[in-house]
Formats: C-alpha cells, structure tokens, sequence
C-alpha cells in the first residue's frame, strides 16, 4: 500500500493552451507529487515550447517535437510516436501511463504503446460524445480500439461513465467516477473573511447579505460562445428575462462564433444598457468577473461535468444550469436552479432564481465554505492514487472492485488475469482488439502486431542499457492516508 | 575493437587548471598499435594508389608492350636517383613530385595499376579514385573533444577528427598546407578566439568574463532525449554545447560538470553537488 509509482501523464492539451483538461492534469500531477509519487507530463510541443521543461514546482513535461504533419494525416504518426515515448518512458522509469481527454491522439497512441512495453494504463475522459455523426462514430471508434487494452478508466461524472462505457463498450465495473475539483482558494466571494475556529462556527454564521427590493441583480455568464455552450438559448432568454425583471443586468464573457449573434440580440432589442459584453477573458480574470453578480446563468446543451459552475458556487453565486449531462451530479440542489434545455423553462428557471434571491431565501454567503469541503485535489489524487493501487494489484480485487465482483471474478472477464490485472501476454491482447468488430478487429490486431514488432525492433536497435537513467527530482515525504477533509 | 563509447580522461597539470577529454579511442595496447599502424599504411597505400592511378589516366600513356617497358623502367630507375637528388636538396617539391609521380608510374605496382583501370572509363575512373582518396586521407577513426579550464582566464575547447597517433596520410597533408601557407606568405594561425588549426582541429577560447553559466540541459535528438554540457556565453544568442560530436552519457557530462564547477569558479572546493 505504501508503495509510490512513476507515472506519465500523457496528453495533447496542456499549458501553455488554456482550458479544463490542461488544469486537470496540472493539478492532478501536482497533488500526486505532494503524495511522494513521481509525475512526469508528456505533450506535444507548442509554438515556443519544445523539448524539457521544468514548471516551478519539479513537474517535468516533455514537449515532443515532430507532430507538424499530425492532423493531417493521423494514421502514419501512430507508430512514429513509439521510438521517443519508448525512450522517456525507461529514462524516466515509469510504471503507469495515464492518458487524458478522447479527441488527443497522442494519448490513444501513448496507450497502445505503454501496453506493448508491460506497463500499465489508465485513461481519463473529460467529455461526452453523440453516437450519431460520422465524426462521433469514427471517434468512437478509435476510443474502443485504443481502451480494448487499458487496465483502468475514470470518468468526471456517472454520466460520463455511461457514456464511455457505451462507446467503447467497456466493462462498467473498470470505470471510476473521479468528479474534477477547483482550487477553491481562488474562487473567493468578495467580501471574504477567513471563518472562524469551528467552536464559533455555529453560533456565528457569517453575516447575511440581505437584497433590497429594488437592488440591481446581476447575472453572470461566462462560456465559450459556441453551439454546444447553449448561445442560442442564451440568445433567445436574454431578452425575456430582461423583460420580466427589471433591475436586472447580464455580464457575459468569453468568445466564440456565436458571439455575433448575442450582439445583434442586443442591438435589435436596444439592450446595450443592460448587456454587457467583455469578450475574451483569462482564467485568472474568471472569479474577478463572477463576484460582481448574484447569480450563474449556464444554458449548456451538453457538459461532462461543468468545473465553472462549481467555480460560481464557490464565488458565491446562485446557479441556473440547464440539466443535461453530468451537470445534476455537481452541485447540491440547495445551490441551484435547473432547467430544461429550452427557452421556456430556462426563462422560468431564471425567474425563479430571481425571486428566491429577492426574497433572501438563499444565503450565497455559506456556498464558499460548502464548496471547499466538497471539491478538493487532494482528495481527486487520494482517489486517483486508488485506482492506481488497484491496477498494479497494491490492493486486492475484491477491494478495488467490490466484494460482489470479486465472487463472479473467473467469470466475468476470460481475458483477465490475476486479481482483476490485464495480462500482458500478446495472445491475450489480441483476443481483447478481436471483438471490436468485423472489419476494425482485425485491422486492430494488425496495429498491434505492427507495434509489437516495432518494440522488438527498437529493443534491438536501441538498448536499454544505452539508455541514460534521470534523476528524480527530490520526492515529497509521502503523506498517511489521514482523513481528508471531504 | 578499433573504438569504444566515448570516454573520460582528466588531466590536471595544476590545481587552477584541468583539461577534459573525450575520447573514442580505447586505451592504446601493443596490438592495438600495431593495427592502427597497418590501417594508417594501408591508408597510405590506397591514397598513393588512388594518386597515381589519377596520374596515368592523365598521362594517357597506354603501354605499349611488356617487353619495351621492363627495359625502359630498368633505365629510367638507374636515372631516378639521380634526377630525385637535386630537387629534394634544392626544396623544389614541384618537381620532386613530379619525378616520384613518373617513377612510380613507370614502375611494376604502376603498369599493373594502368592496365586494371584500362577497360574503365575515364569518368569512372576519376570518381573512384577521388572517393579512395577523399576516404583515404579524411577517415576519421577517432574522435577526440576536449575542454581546458584554466581559473581566472576562461575556457578553450577543442575538437580534432583524428587520433593522436598521427595519421601518415594526415600528417603528409598537413605539411603540404603548412607549405602552401608558407607559399602564400599568410604565416599567422590563431588569431581572434575561434582558429583552425592543423588537421580538423577547432579550438575555441571563452574568456571567464564571457561565461555566464555552465549547465547540464536535455533536450530531443533524433529519437531520443541526450543530456548535454551548454555554457551560456554573454552577449551570443547561442549556446555553446561542450563535447557537441560525441555528446557522451550523463555520468560523463556530471563528472565534466562537477569538475568544471571546481576548477573554474573560485572558492568552491573540487566537489561541488
């Protein structure tokens, strides 16, 4: 149990690209360092970012040339990853690859691979895909073949399990819902005090902020403007809600093709007064803008897990989110308002928050605390750190999967080994690629043969004893498993 | 057998100064002499060969018959010393290697030379002969780079394609560019901090003042990730890589490292972490 592990994040988003699954990975890398396991990151290389870099902390990314002709023509670069990744993999002495986000390919190829090389894999999805589209489809398609062989997946949300596990028709007892979390130390209401010892607590809560009638009530949405955000509900609500409420005010930030719409909303219905349009704005601007309103207005058709409307909780705004996707899951309901995806019901939904703000029913003020205590890394590495037991066999089956599972073990999986750990053997592998269809299980098998005799190849070529060893960067005492708080 | 992975000697003529070297060449035992030595006069050969055989094909003196030319290579041997002598004691290389050129080519190794290179074309014959040539005189065995530290005043470092075990062929060509300068009259090598001089080997001298920093870095090479020695110089947009041919493994680049450390910064002991 006590044991640490060198792991690989691996995955095409990270810094200095903004976004969820690139703050995911940095801060999932950072809380595993600050319990003694090594993380190294690999990416691709960013304009002006190549080669090895250190970030502040001793997280080391590797930012991998050559990937200039990589969307273009997908299909080669499948293998030509292998030689470098073989290569970081024993310098680095990595025990568990963990790839991150379904449309990276970098990461479907950095499994395959580690599964050639014995090691094992985990593999975490940030997001929710149709079924229908062609691109969906083809998508779909390479995520079974590339989960055909993964020891272990997490999803952010039991929706998103649902998902994946359809997709790639995976076997729902090897997918763990890990939710993301926020640093909720830089999502702080305004007027924030430090709480006090918890002997005072009860007896003072802190102060409630009553609204007045006539106060301006100001809701705030910041989402990137495009279809699958929800702008045309958006587009749509705006002008019905203003009309119903008065002093009442929109803040909308962030960028994107639908933008130009919400500006001709805004023109059509002489709104300028009472929309206010702040275009693109960075991360670390997000809480200043979120705590010059009440409420959080989401209109998302669809959403994995919605990391910003915890964000506005936590800021200590009342949220308004449509329900769809993993979004019921995140907040308590004492915190929102849901509604479903249309113009109608957000309308409502809106109202409704309006009036429950009016009436000073709910005290935003206690949202800051309650989030902290729900969301936090820690707690995200303690669970991921689980999983990672779980596949290297640290921790028994029946513990990992449930005592139920572990009774139907022999039968459920003929392609699974001991305690619930992937055979390595490549017979077994190619059984697991065979099934996954007609055609395509085939062609699988065929890249995996390929990969196998390309590792031969590289083990031949470039030994491993030809190999230069890093030294780690000094490790963290590992931390007891003490309760966390959440 | 003839080299080896690239490896470390340190050599410290005083406590302010140390030079570090990086060498392919394995430690220099008697049979290993004696093979460097056959390679380097095999070397010799195939050069005199590639030169002489270039030689006939630009004469185009097809022999005429066995017969005549035994004779005629009788009486011209008899006429060679004496026609080498006053050449070589005047210093008149011109000559003098014009008349060993003809001699050779008159002579047993020289016929068989022209009558295998007959049936040849003449194109072909030219390409081949340059490329022996051009393999002879500029393959290199060995690869040395070395670094002197000298506290106080800066670094030199220098990289030469061949072994110390001077190269026949090598050195031949040397002094006929030592000459040649001389011909000319441009007498001086080494000016300014970055020279060539002698065969292949470039020297380069970083005065202390310039140095910014000395670092181990790592960075993507083909298909791998190599560790390297950089010495971050003031005023220059790039680095300077130390060992930048060899570019040994990380145990030498720390060991060069730490050295360097020592000897170069002032008040640090010889080991510094």
């Amino acid at each position: 149990m006590a044991s640490t592990y060198n792991i690989a994040m691996v995955s095409d988003f990270f810094f200095p690209q903004p976004g969820g699954v690139e703050s995911h990975i940095y801060q999932l890398s950072t809380k595993l360092r600050d319990r003694g396991h090594k993380v190294i990151i690999i990416t691709h290389a960013y304009k002006g970012r190549t080669g090895v870099r250190y970030l502040t902390n001793g997280l080391k990314v590797y930012h991998v040339p050559f990937f200039v002709l990589y969307r273009s023509a997908s299909f080669p670069t499948v293998f030509s990853f292998f030689p470098i990744f073989r290569n970081i993999i024993l310098r680095e002495r990595i025990d568990i690859v963990h790839g991150h986000a379904s449309l990276s390919s970098l990461c479907h190829e950095a499994i395959l691979h580690a599964r050639t090389m014995g090691l094992r894999t985990v593999y975490t999805d940030h997001s929710l895909f149709g079924f229908a589209d062609a691109a969906s489809i083809f998508a779909n398609k390479i995520l079974k073949f590339s989960l055909s062989d993964v020891d272990h997946v997490i999803c952010v949300s039991h929706t998103c399990k649902e998902n994946t596990v359809l997709r790639a028709s995976l076997d729902p007892l090897m997918v763990s819902v890990i939710p993301n979390a926020v640093v909720a130390e830089n999502f702080k209401p305004l007027d924030y005090s430090k709480p006090l010892p918890a002997s005072f607590r009860p007896h003072h809560p802190p102060p409630a902020r009553p609204l007045g009638p006539h106060d301006m009530i100001t809701i705030v949405v910041i989402s990137r403007l495009f279809y699958n955000k929800g702008t045309d509900l958006l587009t749509a609500a705006i002008p019905r809600i203003l009309e119903n409420h008065p002093n009442t005010r929109f803040i909308i930030a962030g960028d994107g093709p639908k933008a130009i719409d919400l500006e001709q909303m805004i023109e059509q219905n002489v709104l300028q007064d009472r929309v206010e349009m702040l275009g693109p704005i960075r991360h670390e601007e997000v809480r200043d803008v979120m705590v010059r309103g009440h409420v959080y207005l989401h209109p998302s058709l669809t959403e994995a897990f919605g990391t910003v409307i915890v964000e506005a909780a936590s800021c200590g705004l009342y949220v308004v989110c449509t329900q769809v996707g993993g979004i019921p899951e995140v907040l308590p309901s004492h915190m929102t308002v849901f509604a479903k995806p249309e113009e109608d019901d957000l309308v409502a939904a809106t109202g409704r928050a309006i009036a429950a703000l009016r009436a000073n029913k709910v005290r935003t003020e206690l949202f800051h605390e309650q989030v902290k205590s729900m969301y936090s890394w820690t707690n995200v590495a303690m669970r991921t750190e689980r999983v990672y037991n779980g596949i290297c066999g640290a921790i028994s089956e029946a513990e990992f999967y449930g005592y139920d599972a572990a009774n139907g073990a022999g039968s459920w999986s003929a392609t699974r080994g001991r305690s619930g750990v992937q055979s390595f053997a490549l017979i077994d592998r190619l059984k697991r690629y065979y099934g996954c269809g007609i055609w395509a299980g085939k062609l699988f098998c065929l890249c995996v043969i390929v990969d196998y005799l390309i590792f031969l190849f590289l083990e031949l070529c470039f030994p491993r004893d030809q190999i230069d060893i890093c030294p780690d960067w000094p490790r963290k005492e590992r931390k007891l498993d003490g309760k966390e708080p959440g | 057998m003839l080299t080896t992975a690239p490896r470390l000697y340190i050599r410290r003529p005083s406590p302010t100064t140390a030079e570090f070297t990086v060498t392919t060449c394995p430690p220099l035992t008697l049979p290993l002499r004696l093979l460097l030595l056959t390679l380097h006069l095999l070397r010799l050969v195939v050069a005199a060969a590639a030169v002489l055989t270039l030689y006939s094909r630009f004469l185009s003196i097809p022999p005429t018959t066995t017969t005549t030319t035994t004779t005629t290579t009788t009486t011209t041997t008899t006429t060679t010393k004496q026609l080498l002598l006053p050449p070589l004691l005047a210093g008149d290389v011109p000559t003098l290697l014009t008349t060993l050129l003809q001699a050779a080519h008159l002579s047993q190794p020289g016929v068989f030379l022209t009558a295998l290179a007959a049936p040849v074309a003449d194109w072909a014959v030219a390409l081949l002969s340059l490329g022996a040539l051009y393999a002879a005189v500029c393959f290199q065995l060995h690869k040395t780079e070395s670094v002197l530290v000298l506290r106080g005043l800066g670094i030199q470092t220098c990289s030469s394609a061949s072994s110390s075990a001077a190269a026949a062929a090598a050195a031949a060509a040397g002094t006929l560019g030592w000459w040649w300068a001389g011909k000319v009259g441009g007498g001086g090598a080494g000016g300014g901090t970055g020279s060539k001089s002698g065969w292949g080997t470039q020297t380069r001298f970083i005065p202390t003042e310039k140095i910014r920093d000395v670092l181990i870095n790592e960075a993507f090479r083909g298909f791998e990730v190599r560790y390297y020695l950089i010495v971050v110089v003031e005023g220059e947009e790039e680095l300077v890589v130390l060992f930048p041919g060899l570019l040994p493994r990380r145990k030498i680049v720390e060991a060069v490292w730490r050295g360097f450390r020592g000897c170069l910064v002032e008040g640090e002991g010889g080991e510094k972490g």
